[in-house]
């Protein structure tokens, strides 16, 4: 048990890296190869139907204001944000 | 000076998927807003530990996801357990075949256990690695895939669906055994 543990450990290091790779080459779906949530699973589709909604919501400035001021807080020199209108 | 705005470009970047995956866990529009608000305060406060050229949006994702916990862990909720008792209250409508609606699916989605409704929502959408999503969640691969495996059961069985004939229990649950425990 603790050995396939360890070995896990090890394959998720070597995987990581791979997995950066292919992060980095845009990788979009994970595990495509026979992807039990892909597209042709009802499970799989609503998932990302749910998922897609959410992400697609907009963005309240608040937290726009928020990283500003916390880059603010940093940079006190820090030209005022070129754009300060604000709707 | 050009890293602190790049990091912030990609932290404003990072926000919509940071948002869902936030109200996915947290299930509740003001908690999650405000753990995204606490997880951009501390992914600035732990700029420097993070590495360029690495994924930030799995970085940001940790970091959500142990505000969550550590949040409920605070209130005093015990964190589900995927094998506690909740599965027993677990018993829906089944839609009508095949007109599953999303609300059912929100619904049955919010039944899982916080451990099962991550793992599905990093691998089925949020388009993590099952190595990412394990280095998230800090747990090995093979618990995440057992996780999903589960979850997309539970969601099956809650909804109604079949399995579709393209995936048997098997293809996933194979591998997993015997690195469940961790």
């Amino acid at each position: 048990m603790c050995a396939a543990k360890a070995g896990t450990a090890g394959a998720v290091r070597t995987s990581m890296t791979k997995a950066r790779a292919a992060a980095a080459g845009g990788l979009k779906r994970a595990g495509s190869r026979a992807d039990p949530l892909g597209p042709n699973s009802e499970i799989g589709r609503k998932l990302k139907q749910y998922y897609d909604d959410l992400v697609s919501e907009a963005v309240p400035d608040k937290f726009q204001d928020l990283l500003r001021q916390l880059e603010d807080r940093e940079q006190p020199v820090a030209v005022p944000a070129s754009g300060s209108d604000r709707e | 000076m050009d890293d602190r705005s790049t990091f912030k470009q990609d932290l404003l970047g990072a926000i919509p998927s940071l948002r869902a995956f936030a109200m996915s866990l947290a299930q509740n529009a003001d908690k999650a807003d405000d753990l995204v608000q606490e997880t951009l305060v501390k992914a600035w406060d732990k700029q420097a530990s993070f590495q360029p050229g690495t994924n930030l949006k799995a970085w940001v994702f940790t970091i959500l996801r142990n505000e969550f916990y550590s949040q409920m862990r605070k209130r005093g909720r015990e964190v589900q357990d995927s094998d506690g008792a909740l599965t027993a209250r677990v018993a829906v409508h089944p839609g009508q075949h095949g007109a599953m609606d999303l609300g059912d699916f929100r619904a049955a989605l919010e039944k899982l256990p916080e451990d099962q409704r991550e793992a599905i929502i990093l691998i089925g959408a949020s388009g993590f690695s099952y190595e990412e999503a394990a280095e998230i969640c800090g747990c090995a691969v093979g618990t995440i895939k057992s996780r999903v495996s589960r979850a997309r059961s539970r969601l099956q069985e809650i909804l109604g669906v079949s399995g579709e004939a393209d995936y048997g229990p098997d293809a996933i649950s194979s591998q997993v055994m015997g690195s469940n425990a961790a």
